[in-house]
This record gives C-alpha cells, structure tokens and sequence, in this order.
C-alpha cells in the first residue's frame, strides 16, 4: 500500500524563507484590515452589479473565510517546524542541505490553497495584472519560486489522486 | 437491505411545480496569477468535473476573461462561490442571463 502523503525535497534555507513568508501571511490573516487590496482579493465581491447582496455575503461569509486562511497557514508552518533555523548563522553547505518535507493527503488542499493565496498577496503587492509579467522587485523572484514549488505540489497531487483512480 | 421509502405529498409536490425556479449561475473570471493546472484541478475537485470538462472550463477562462462553471438555486450558487473564494479564484454569482 503506498502512503497517502507528498514529499517534497527543500534546500533548508528555502524552507526557513517558506517558514517565514507563511509566518507573515498569518500576521496578515490575523489583521484582515478591510482597506487593505490584497485582503480584499481574498475575499472579492460575489455581486459587483449589487451593493446590498454583496454586503449580505461578504458579512456572512469574510470573517470565516479568513479564519479558515488563518487555520490553513498554521497547518503549513507547523510541517514547515523541522525548517525552523536560524539562517544567518547556516554554514552555506548546511543551508543548501535538502530535508524532506512531508505533506499528508489530508493536508494537501490546505498547502495549495495557502500558497495560492500568498502568491495573490505577493501579486497584488508588486501590482502584477498581466501573466509573463517580469519586475525587479526582490519579492518577484519569491513569487516565481512560491509559483515553481506550487506546480511542482499540484502535479503531484494530481498524480496521487490518479494512482487512486479519482 | 432497503428502506421503505416515503411517499411524497402530492400537496409538496404541485407546489414545488408552481414555484417559479429562478436559476442562478457562479461565474469564474481571469486572472493574471492563479496557475492553469490550479484551476483545472479546483473544478475537478470541487465540482467533480472530468479533466476533460475542467479543462474546457480553465480555457474558457482563459481565453473568454470567464465562464461559467455552476447553475442552480442561488443558495447553493453562493456556497459555490464562497468554495471558489476558498481556493482564491474569483467567482460572482448572477441570475441566468443577467
């Protein structure tokens, strides 16, 4: 029987970077303010063409689906734990060593969705509106990893369910 | 083993039949961030669409600027749409044809 679980191999400093992108994510999840854009990307309006009923859903549904962000991140940085270093004091051979990062079946939605949403977060950030679209922003080349790494968990994904025969 | 299975009130019946049924329907739009294999596993997933059908979706998407992925009562629409916000696409709801 093979086990319902992905593993995904990560260089230790990528991992620590995840950690702590993760970390900020559910400081922002945590402060939802409601002017900020990128909270309300994460939460868009169900009816553009109607005030009143997307006030109803948004007060009916913004603060549980925030909460559930918050809960998902939390999933994600406790696996991310073993990635916990400091990496200013890594030695570079150390920093590059790769660990094993462990996703349980029942976690995967959780991963995909919270990496999903950092990477709505880190777009609207750096305001990217277009795909291809190339910045020299620092926080570019972390939304293009966030981008490789969320691939990379999706076909495997895909390819657990189809071993299932889902 | 089977259950006897209830007999339905006519009455519950004639009234479900005259009760207009207002179909609304859950539009998913484009974006420049979420990944075509992202979206094409969300309507797999979620709605349980073939990898076929989802496909035809996430390239409607694509292409067209939206589609739409669901028709029903709207308050499973709006449960939908929420599922949708979950998975960080952006979806409405609208009446069909609106």
């Amino acid at each position: 029987m093979s086990a319902r679980e992905i593993v995904l191999s990560l260089a230790l400093i990528e991992g620590a970077h995840l950690a702590r992108i993760v970390d900020d994510f559910r400081e922002l999840m945590r402060d939802r303010a409601v002017e900020d854009p990128a909270v309300r990307r994460l939460t868009p309006s169900a009816y553009p063409q109607d005030q009143a009923a997307a006030k109803a859903f948004a007060d009916s549904t913004r603060d549980e689906l925030l909460d559930r962000r918050l809960d998902e991140a939390t999933i994600v940085s406790t696996a991310l734990d073993p990635f916990d270093v400091d990496v200013d004091v890594l030695s570079e051979e150390d920093a590059l060593a790769l660990r094993d990062l462990v996703i349980a079946e029942q976690e995967i939605d959780a991963w995909l969705r919270t990496l999903t949403a950092i990477r709505l977060v880190i777009a609207d950030r750096l305001g990217i509106t277009t795909e291809d679209q190339t910045t020299d922003d620092a926080r570019g080349g972390i939304y293009d990893w966030l981008g490789y790494r969320l691939e990379v968990l999706i076909q495997a994904a895909d390819d657990l369910d189809e071993r299932r025969g889902r | 083993m089977s259950t006897p299975i209830a007999v339905p009130d006519l009455e519950e019946i004639t009234d479900l039949q005259a009760a207009p049924l207002e179909p609304w329907e859950v539009v998913v739009w484009n974006d420049p961030v979420n990944l075509r294999s992202y979206v094409v596993r969300v309507f797999r997933t979620y709605f349980g669409y073939s990898t076929e059908r989802a496909t035809a979706l996430m390239l409607a998407v694509h292409h067209d600027g939206h589609a739409i992925v669901a028709t029903g009562p709207r308050e499973t629409m709006e449960v939908h749409a929420q599922a949708m916000h979950d998975y960080g696409l952006w979806a409405t709801v609208r009446k069909v044809g609106g």
